[in-house]
C-alpha cells in the first residue's frame, strides 16, 4: 500500500474522509430514496406535505437542527473542557430575536429574515461573551453555576411575558417563501444538511488551527496552558462566544422549521439533549455529535410508541427522557468517552495487538 | 479580623436595608410587613436545609451536588404519600407526621449514600464528570418521580399533627399562620444542632480538617472516603427532611426541585464556598431579600414573575459583585 503522505492532495482527502462522505451522498439521495422505495414523492403528495418521505425529511431535518446544537455544544464541553448547563438559552433566544423581528417589526420576510438573523446570532454571541466574562475567571464549576441561573431566568421570564404571549408562544407565519416547510420541506432538508456540513467543516477547521490546539491545551490542563503564557480566558471566550452564535442558529432553524416560537425552546431540555447527545456520541470528537444526536433522536422516534409484551403494554415514550437519563448515567460511568470514543479506543488496541505478529509474518 | 467585621457591618446593613425598605413600602401596613418577614424567615429556614448540604459536601469534596434539589423533591414526595396513604389512615394523625417525616429523611439518606457510593466514588480523579454525573441523576429522580406519581402536583389535605397546621397566632392585627413559624424553629434547631455537630465533636473536627485540606486529613491516617459518604449521605438527608416538612405548607410537585436548587445556590455562593456560618447566614438573607422583593414586585409592579427569578438575579449580582461570597477564602 502506498504511503498516505505520497498521494496527491485530492485523494488524501478523500481517504481520510471517505466515511464522511458516504454519510453526505446518502443523506443528499435519502428524501429521493425513500420517495422511491414507497411511492410517495419527496416533493408531496398533491402539492401537500404528504407521505413517508415528507415524514422522514421532517424527522431528519430534527435531527440536523439538533447535531448543529450538539455540535456547539462540544465545542465547548468537549473540546474546551468548560461546562455549561444553559446552552438551552441560546438555542430559545436566537428563536426569539427572529420571531420578534419577524413578527413585530414591518421589514417583510426576507429582510426580517436576514435582519432577524442577524440580530439574534450577534445578540447571543454577545451573552455568551459577557457570561463568560463574568463567570470565566472563576473556578469552572462558577461557569455551570452561572449559565444555569441566566438560562432559568429567562426560560421563566419568557415564559410569562406578555409580550410573547407567556407560555403559548407565538406563531410565525411571516417568513420566506423558499423556506416555508409545509411547502418547500426539500428545500429545507437541503439547507439544514447544508448548514450541518458548513457548522461541522467550520469546527473541524477551528480545532486544527493554532486557536484550537490552545482550546485543547486548556482542556487537558489549563494550569499548564496559562504557564506557556496563553490568556486562555481569551480563548475560552472565543468558544463561548462561537457556540452561542452557533446554538442561536440552530434555534432560528427549529422555530422556522416549526412555524412558532414558544418558551419550551428554552428549557431545560434544549440543554439536557446536547448534553446527553454529546456524552454519550463522544466527548470532544468530531463525528460524535452526529451519531449521538442521530442515534438518540431516531431511537426516540422508533420507541415511541406502545409495545405489547405478552399480556402487558409498556409505553417507552412516556418515560424516555428516565431511560435516557439511566443511559447517560451508565455512559458516564463505564464509557466516558462515548461511542466514537470506546471505538476509536477499541481499534487501537485490536491494532497494537495484531501488529506484531504482521510484522513477523512480513519479515 | 478587619475582614470579619467588614463581613458583619456588610450583612447587618444589607439586611437593615432589606427590612427598612419592606417596612416602607409597606406604607405602615405592620401586618403585612410581619407577613413579609414570616415567609422570608420561612425561605430562609429551607433554603438553609437544601443549602447546608450543598455547601459542606462541596467544601470537603469539592463536588457541587446539582441533585440536591431533587433529593428536596423526594423528601416531599414520599411524606406526602405516606400521610395520604389509605393502608396507613390507621395510624393516629399525630404519629402519621412524624413517622413520614421520618421515612422521607431516611430514603433521601440512603439515596444519597447510593449516589455518593455506587456513581460519584468511581469519578473522583475526573471532577468535570462528577459535575455532569449529579446534574444527570437530577434529571433521572425528577423522571422517576414523575414516572410514579403523575405530573399532577399534591396539594396537602388540611390535617397535620398536634393542629400545627390549622391554627394561627394573631400579630398586628392579622393572623399568621403557625406553621410557618414551626419551620423556621425546626430550620434554626437544625442550624444550630449542625453547627454542634461540626463544632463539638470529632467527626465534626474531622470534616472540617477536611474542608481545609482533605489530602492532609487522609495522610494522618483518618478513613476519608468513609467520611464523604457519611456527610454526602447526611447532607442529602437533611435536604429531603426540608422537603417532607414542607411539604404541608408547599404540597409536593415536580418544580420544587429548582426552585428550590438554585436558591440554595445562591446561598452557597452568597455564604462563600464551603463556609458553614455563611450558610446559614446567607439562607435568611437570601429568603428575606426573596420575600421583600417578591411582594414589592407584586403589589408595585404588579409582576409576580419577579418572585421567581429573584434567586437568580441574586446569583448574578453575587457572582459580579463578590464572587468570593461573605465568608468565602478565595473564588480562583
Amino acid at each position: 500500500m502506498q504511503s498516505i503522505q505520497t498521494l496527491p492532495r485530492w485523494r488524501r482527502v478523500l481517504q481520510s474522509n471517505w466515511l464522511y462522505l458516504a454519510v453526505l451522498v446518502f443523506l443528499i439521495v435519502f428524501p429521493h430514496l425513500v420517495g422511491w422505495i414507497t411511492g410517495d414523492s419527496p416533493f408531496g403528495v398533491g402539492g401537500r406535505p404528504r407521505g413517508q418521505s415528507v415524514f422522514w425529511q421532517s424527522v431528519f431535518i430534527e435531527v440536523f437542527i439538533l447535531t448543529i446544537l450538539t455540535m456547539s455544544y462540544n465545542l465547548i464541553f468537549g473540546f474546551t473542557g468548560v461546562i455549561s448547563f444553559g446552552h438551552a438559552l441560546f438555542f430559545g433566544l436566537g428563536g426569539y430575536i427572529l420571531g420578534l423581528v419577524l413578527q413585530m417589526t414591518d421589514l417583510g420576510p426576507e429582510i426580517g429574515l436576514v435582519v432577524g438573523g442577524i440580530i439574534g446570532i450577534v445578540i447571543c454571541g454577545l451573552l455568551g461573551f459577557l457570561m463568560g466574562l463574568v463567570s470565566l475567571r472563576l473556578r469552572g464549576v462558577y461557569f455551570a453555576i452561572f449559565t444555569l441561573a441566566i438560562a432559568e431566568m429567562f426560560f421563566i421570564y419568557i415564559g410569562r411575558w406578555p409580550l410573547t404571549n407567556a407560555e403559548d408562544g407565538f406563531a410565525l407565519n411571516n417568513i420566506p417563501e423558499l423556506l416555508n416547510s409545509t411547502r418547500n420541506r426539500l428545500a429545507y432538508y437541503y439547507l439544514a444538511l447544508m448548514l450541518v456540513v458548513l457548522t461541522f467543516l467550520f469546527i473541524r477547521r477551528l480545532i486544527n488551527s493554532p486557536t484550537g490546539k490552545v482550546l485543547l491545551a486548556i482542556r487537558e490542563n489549563e494550569n499548564r496552558a496559562q504557564a506557556i503564557g496563553y490568556n486562555t480566558l481569551t480563548f475560552k471566550l472565543v468558544a463561548i462566544t462561537l457556540a452561542g452564535m452557533m446554538a442561536a442558529g440552530a434555534g432560528m432553524l427549529h422555530v422556522i422549521l416549526n412555524k412558532k416560537v414558544g418558551p419550551e425552546t428554552l428549557g431545560l431540555t434544549y440543554t439536557v439533549d446536547p448534553l446527553l447527545m454529546t456524552i454519550i456520541g463522544g466527548v470532544g470528537t468530531h463525528a460524535g455529535p452526529i451519531i449521538g444526536t442521530a442515534g438518540l433522536h431516531l431511537s426516540e422516534r422508533v420507541f415511541n410508541r406502545e409495545f405489547v409484551i405478552g399480556s402487558t403494554t409498556i409505553n417507552i415514550g412516556q418515560n424516555w427522557s428516565l431511560i435516557l437519563g439511566i443511559v447517560f448515567i451508565v455512559v458516564v460511568l463505564v464509557f466516558p468517552q462515548g461511542v466514537v470514543g470506546t471505538w476509536v479506543r477499541w481499534r487501537r488496541r485490536r491494532r497494537a495487538a495484531r501488529a506484531p505478529t504482521e510484522s513477523g509474518r512480513s519479515g | 479580623m478587619q475582614r470579619t467585621r467588614g463581613t458583619y457591618m456588610l450583612i447587618l446593613t444589607l439586611t437593615v436595608g432589606l427590612l427598612v425598605f419592606s417596612f416602607v413600602t409597606s406604607a405602615g401596613d405592620l401586618g403585612s410587613f410581619g407577613t413579609t418577614l414570616l415567609s422570608g424567615l420561612f425561605l430562609g429556614a429551607l433554603y438553609f436545609l437544601v443549602a447546608s448540604g450543598l455547601s459542606i459536601i462541596f467544601g470537603l469534596m469539592d463536588i457541587l451536588n446539582f441533585a440536591q434539589g431533587a433529593y428536596f423533591m423526594i423528601g416531599a414526595y414520599v411524606t406526602y404519600s405516606l400521610f395520604h396513604m389509605d393502608a396507613l389512615k390507621g395510624i393516629d394523625v399525630n404519629l402519621r407526621f412524624p413517622l413520614g417525616v421520618l421515612a422521607g429523611t431516611i430514603i433521601g439518606g440512603l439515596l444519597g449514600a447510593v449516589l455518593e457510593r455506587g456513581l460519584l466514588r468511581p469519578l473522583y480523579a475526573r471532577p468535570i464528570f462528577q459535575l455532569v454525573l449529579t446534574f444527570g441523576v437530577a434529571i433521572v429522580f425528577g423522571e422517576a418521580l414523575k414516572a410514579i406519581w403523575g405530573t399532577e402536583g399534591y396539594g396537602w389535605s388540611t390535617v397535620t399533627s398536634f393542629g400545627i397546621h390549622q391554627s394561627q397566632f394573631e400579630i398586628f392585627g392579622r393572623q399568621f399562620g403557625s406553621y410557618r413559624l414551626f419551620v423556621v424553629a425546626v430550620g434554626v434547631a437544625l442550624i444550630v444542632l449542625i453547627g454542634l455537630l461540626l463544632q463539638r465533636t470529632r467527626i465534626g473536627i474531622i470534616i472540617r480538617a477536611g474542608v481545609e485540606d482533605s489530602e492532609m486529613v487522609e495522610a494522618l491516617g483518618i478513613n476519608v472516603r468513609a467520611v464523604f459518604t457519611m456527610v454526602f449521605t447526611l447532607g442529602c438527608a437533611v435536604a429531603a427532611f426540608g422537603g417532607a416538612i414542607a411539604a404541608p405548607f408547599l404540597g409536593a410537585n415536580l418544580g420544587m426541585g429548582n426552585a428550590f436548587l438554585l436558591p440554595a445556590i445562591a446561598v452557597v455562593v452568597l455564604g462563600g464556598l464551603g463556609s458553614y456560618m455563611g450558610t446559614a447566614i446567607g439562607s435568611f438573607m437570601v429568603g428575606l431579600a426573596v420575600a421583600v422583593i417578591a411582594r414589592f414586585a407584586s403589589e408595585f409592579l404588579n409582576q409576580t414573575v419577579w418572585a421567581s427569578i429573584t434567586p437568580m438575579l441574586l446569583l448574578i449580582l453575587i457572582l459580579l459583585l463578590r464572587p468570593s461570597g461573605l465568608f468565602g477564602k478565595e473564588s480562583r
